[in-house]
Formats: structure tokens, C-alpha cells, sequence
């Protein structure tokens, strides 16, 4: 193939059931351009190193399960090119700042639970409800949707938190995943806002952690800013501290049921383009 | 089998490096280190100043150390950590409290973070720093 | 407790800081160029306490030992709760560190006020 070339990939293997210590091994591939540093593994396993395990499944940036430390930073080999890279020599590494189960898989554990910890939906005190048991649809304009939007595209690969300096000594720090979620549904006008996660962001493991180095937003591999929704968020709490917080009348307005069904029954279908 | 996995958390060496990041994760460093530079100094320099008590011949003799070679150097060092904190510190006060990083938008490749979108500020601050840096030393070493 | 009030205070004194900070370094490290007095001049015993005596130069003194002291304090108060200490230093982290401020803030008002009501007779 034209443009094909010898590439040395350096890779951090550790068996926790066959080594006592991780090892690095080092293999030959011919590259071509175009080709990912996924693809090169794939290759790798096909050819050099059977046993040699990372995780990922959907090989086109969405899943978040191929996170790894390529050359120095955080990446997913699926979206990264290797001769992007511009390197005769690649180290690939697992994610740093999580537990290693198996060669180049992190344990994301540490993450999800960090999730959970902002309470990552939409939370009303007004007990109606739009999904379990609905009573009325919430209205959000485009604006109101803008506010937060980025922050959606949130695919929890973790890089953020290998980047992350805080989380290099804390492991109780939420990190920028979680508190980028706790600003994405805090900024829903949908939701009653930020008041209903003081306990998780607004102790000294939440928000105040955050120093703005810009690692996560330099890793993150689909744009969503975690250090900018991060202080975002820190100019709510301390706004909110002050007293000039989400207002009541500033969470969405809700359409009642009955009138989202007449609405439905209204609305005619398009026609039929195909017999 | 959970045990035998290594939690490999960076530790303190995570703080100083952890990849080929944009320069502005060593101005966390470097806010970090300056600013507890200065806390030591600020305590040791409330406790020698308290040295006024012991009478005025104890106070000329310490004023007469102060202005030896060795502790102009630290003086002008000290002042040049000054410098720094408190010019990354502006920068820091606007960021944190989300000015100067623009409004959150649908991302596009290639993605400008927030930290890209106040780089302009960053480089104001740290040319400003640098002037002054250059400004208090001169005058410090050639009055 | 809500860690906003704390965090709110170590940013809200940063404008202070910087104004009484720098109005100290234009007094005492480069009196030459902002009042024409040499440094040698500004840091002796009688100009010193002549200084002290006045109630601006009182105020800001008190202001700034407050100000930076629960800046820099705060701050390294977050710096050692980042390492990883089990709970019980991590609670002492706090702890220590507020004796350690008030102590280091009681020292510094009692000489400014000693320098305040100096008297020369006595």
C-alpha cells in the first residue's frame, strides 16, 4: 500500500494472574495512512501478541470504552490516526489514575460512581413527572436548551480524570466528568437546579478541587469543556450562596397532559410519499 | 484478583507531569509552588517584623542583614513569586468565575475549549508579569 | 457545611489583596520611585513607627494580615487535603490550621498595635 510504514508500538503489558510487575514489550507494524491506533492493536493481537487485551466495541468515537494514555496523553485509539502521531516509536499505556485490570484496561469503576454521586437527572420538588408517570411535558426553548448542551456529549471514556492533577492524589475528588454532569442537569431548566446537589458539590471533594489547569478539556475527545462547565458551575454555587440562585419561576413551565394529547390528536401526519 | 490490580493513581508526580499538556496545566504548578512560597514567607515575615519589640538596636541590626547581596536576591525572588501569583491569580479570579471563556456552544470539530478561548487573557497576564518582574528589578538592583 | 462560603471568601479577598499588597510594596520595597525616600530610609526604626501610627496605615495593616492570611492559609489548607491522608490528619489538616491562623493573626495585630500606640517617652 503506498504511504506504508514500519511503526514501533511500545506497549505496558501486566497479567495480574501471570506477572508481578507490568513489563513493557515492544512490536513492529506496518501502518498505513488512515489507520488507527485500534486497528494497529487489532493488528498487533492478530499477528505478534494473542494474549494482549484492551476494551473498546463501537471503533468510531461514541462508546468510550477504548480510552488509553497514547504518547503522552489520554486518547481514544479508535479516533486517533497513528500517523497523526508523527512518531517513529508509540507508547500506549492503560488510562493512569484508575486501577489496571488487564494490559491496557483501566477499571472505570471509580467513574460511575462519581456519576452517581451528582445525581445525573433531571429533579423536580414539584413531584411532576414527564417520564415515569407523566402529568405534562416540561417547554425549553432553544436558548434554554444551549445553555447546556455541550455538556451532553459527555461519552464517560474518562480521559478527563486521567488528565486530572486533583485526581492524581485524591480519589475522593468528584473529578470533571461528574461535576460537568452535575452542571449539565443543574443549568436544565428542567430541573429544580443546583440546590438539589449541594452534598456532592458544594463539600470539599466537589467543585472548589477544581484549579483550572485545563488538562480534562485538552484530553476530552468530543469538545464538551469539562473545566468550563466546572466553573460554570462554580459561579452558580457561589451566586446561588449569595442568594441570587435559579428562581422557582425560572424552571420550565409545564404543558399538561391533556393538552399534549389534543396537540398530538391535532397534528395531521405528512403525506404518504411511497404507495 | 481485585487486590492484585495496581491502582496506578499518579500521585504527587501527577501534579507536576502527566502528559504533553498545554502549558497552562504548569501555571497550576507554578500558582501552587509560588503560592506556598509565599504563605512561608508571609508567616516568617510576620514573625521577624515582630522583631520591632526587642527595641530599635535589634531592628537596625536585622534591617542591616535584610540589606545584604544575598537577601536582595531573595528579596527580588520573593517579589518575582509575588508577581506571578498575583498576576495568574487575576487571570485565575476572572476564569473560575466563568468570565473570558465564552459561552457554551454545540461542539464542532476542531474544538476550541474555554481554555483556548482566554489564552489572549493568559498571555496578557504573563506579559504583564513579565514587565513587572523586569520593572521591580531594576529598580531593586540599580536604584 | 457548604464549602462555597469558604471558597467565595478566599476569592472575594483576591481585589483586596492585591490593592493593599501592592500599596505595602510601594511603601516598603520601592519607596524610591512612588514617594522619593530610599528603602534604607523607609525601613528605619523612627519612620517605621511614624508609620505605624497613623490610622490608615493601622487599617490597612490589620485588613491585609486578615485578607492574606486566610488566603494563603485557605490555600494550603486545599493543597494538603488533596494529598491522600486518612480522614482523621485530614481533620486535623483543618483544625490545625485555623490555630495555626488565629495564632500567626494574634501575633501580627498585637505588634501592629504595639507599633500603633508607640511611645517614644516610655
Amino acid at each position: 500500500m503506498p504511504g506504508e510504514k514500519i511503526i514501533t508500538f511500545r506497549i505496558r503489558r501486566f497479567d495480574p494472574e501471570a506477572d508481578s510487575a507490568p513489563h513493557w514489550e515492544s512490536y513492529a507494524v506496518s501502518v498505513f495512512e488512515g489507520m488507527t491506533v485500534l486497528e494497529a492493536l487489532h493488528k498487533i493481537k492478530a499477528e505478534q501478541a494473542p494474549t494482549l487485551a484492551w476494551r473498546s466495541s463501537c471503533r468510531m468515537g461514541v462508546c468510550g470504552s477504548c480510552g488509553m494514555f497514547v504518547n503522552q496523553l489520554p486518547q481514544l485509539a479508535c479516533q486517533t490516526q497513528v500517523l497523526h502521531l508523527k512518531a517513529d516509536v508509540i507508547s500506549i499505556e492503560p488510562l493512569p489514575n484508575y486501577p489496571n485490570v488487564k494490559d491496557l484496561v483501566p477499571d472505570l469503576q471509580p467513574l460511575f460512581e462519581k456519576h452517581t454521586q451528582v445525581k445525573p437527572f433531571i429533579i423536580r420538588l414539584d413531584d411532576i413527572q414527564e417520564m415515569e408517570h407523566p402529568a405534562g411535558e416540561f417547554l425549553q426553548t432553544p436558548e434554554e436548551r444551549e445553555a447546556f448542551s455541550q455538556f451532553t456529549y459527555c461519552i464517560k471514556c474518562g480521559l478527563c480524570l486521567a488528565a486530572c492533577p486533583t485526581v492524581a492524589t485524591d480519589p475522593h475528588f468528584l473529578g470533571p466528568q461528574a461535576l460537568t454532569q452535575a452542571y449539565r442537569y443543574s443549568a436544565d431548566n428542567r430541573d429544580d437546579g443546583v440546590y438539589n446537589r449541594l452534598d456532592s458539590v458544594d463539600a470539599f471533594h466537589g467543585a472548589y478541587q477544581c484549579h483550572m489547569a485545563g488538562a480534562c478539556s485538552h484530553a476530552c475527545p468530543k469538545g464538551v469543556d469539562p473545566a468550563f462547565a466546572i466553573q460554570l458551575l462554580k459561579r452558580t454555587l457561589v451566586l446561588d450562596h449569595f442568594g441570587f440562585g435559579k428562581k422557582e419561576a425560572q424552571t420550565a413551565a409545564v404543558l399538561p397532559l391533556a393538552d399534549v394529547v389534543k396537540a398530538l390528536e391535532e397534528f395531521a401526519p405528512p403525506p404518504r410519499t411511497v404507495k | 484478583m481485585k487486590n492484585n490490580q495496581p491502582a496506578r493513581r499518579l500521585g504527587l508526580r501527577g501534579w507536576v507531569y502527566a502528559g504533553k499538556y498545554s502549558f497552562e496545566r504548569y501555571l497550576y504548578l507554578g500558582h501552587r509552588l509560588s503560592g506556598l512560597g509565599l504563605v512561608a514567607y508571609m508567616v516568617l515575615h510576620i514573625v521577624e517584623t515582630a522583631n520591632r519589640m526587642r527595641g530599635e538596636q535589634a531592628w537596625a541590626e536585622l534591617m542591616a542583614l535584610f540589606a545584604s547581596p544575598p537577601f536582595k536576591v531573595i528579596e527580588y525572588l520573593l517579589f518575582a513569586l509575588a508577581v506571578f501569583h498575583a498576576m495568574n491569580g487575576i487571570r485565575l479570579f476572572l476564569v473560575e468565575l466563568a468570565f473570558f471563556s465564552g459561552k457554551p456552544q454545540e461542539p464542532v470539530y476542531p474544538y476550541k475549549s474555554s481554555v483556548l478561548k482566554h489564552r489572549p487573557l493568559t498571555y496578557v497576564v504573563m506579559i504583564l508579569a513579565g514587565l513587572l518582574m523586569a520593572l521591580g528589578g531594576s529598580s531593586l538592583f540599580f536604584p | 457545611m457548604r464549602e462555597t462560603r469558604f471558597w467565595s471568601l478566599h476569592i472575594l479577598v483576591v481585589p483586596l489583596i492585591l490593592i493593599l499588597l501592592g500599596a505595602h510594596f510601594a511603601i516598603m520595597h520601592y519607596a524610591p520611585i512612588f514617594y522619593a525616600m530610599s528603602v534604607e530610609k523607609a525601613r528605619e526604626f523612627a519612620t517605621m513607627i511614624e508609620r505605624g501610627k497613623s490610622v490608615g496605615q493601622f487599617v490597612i495593616y490589620i485588613l491585609l494580615l486578615a485578607a492574606g492570611l486566610y488566603h494563603g492559609l485557605y490555600g494550603t489548607r486545599g493543597i494538603l487535603r488533596e494529598l491522600p491522608l486518612p480522614a482523621t490528619l485530614a481533620k486535623w489538616v483543618d483544625v490545625g490550621m485555623v490555630i495555626f491562623g488565629v495564632t500567626i493573626f494574634a501575633l501580627g495585630v498585637y505588634v501592629t498595635w504595639w507599633t500603633f500606640s508607640f511611645d517614644w517617652g516610655g
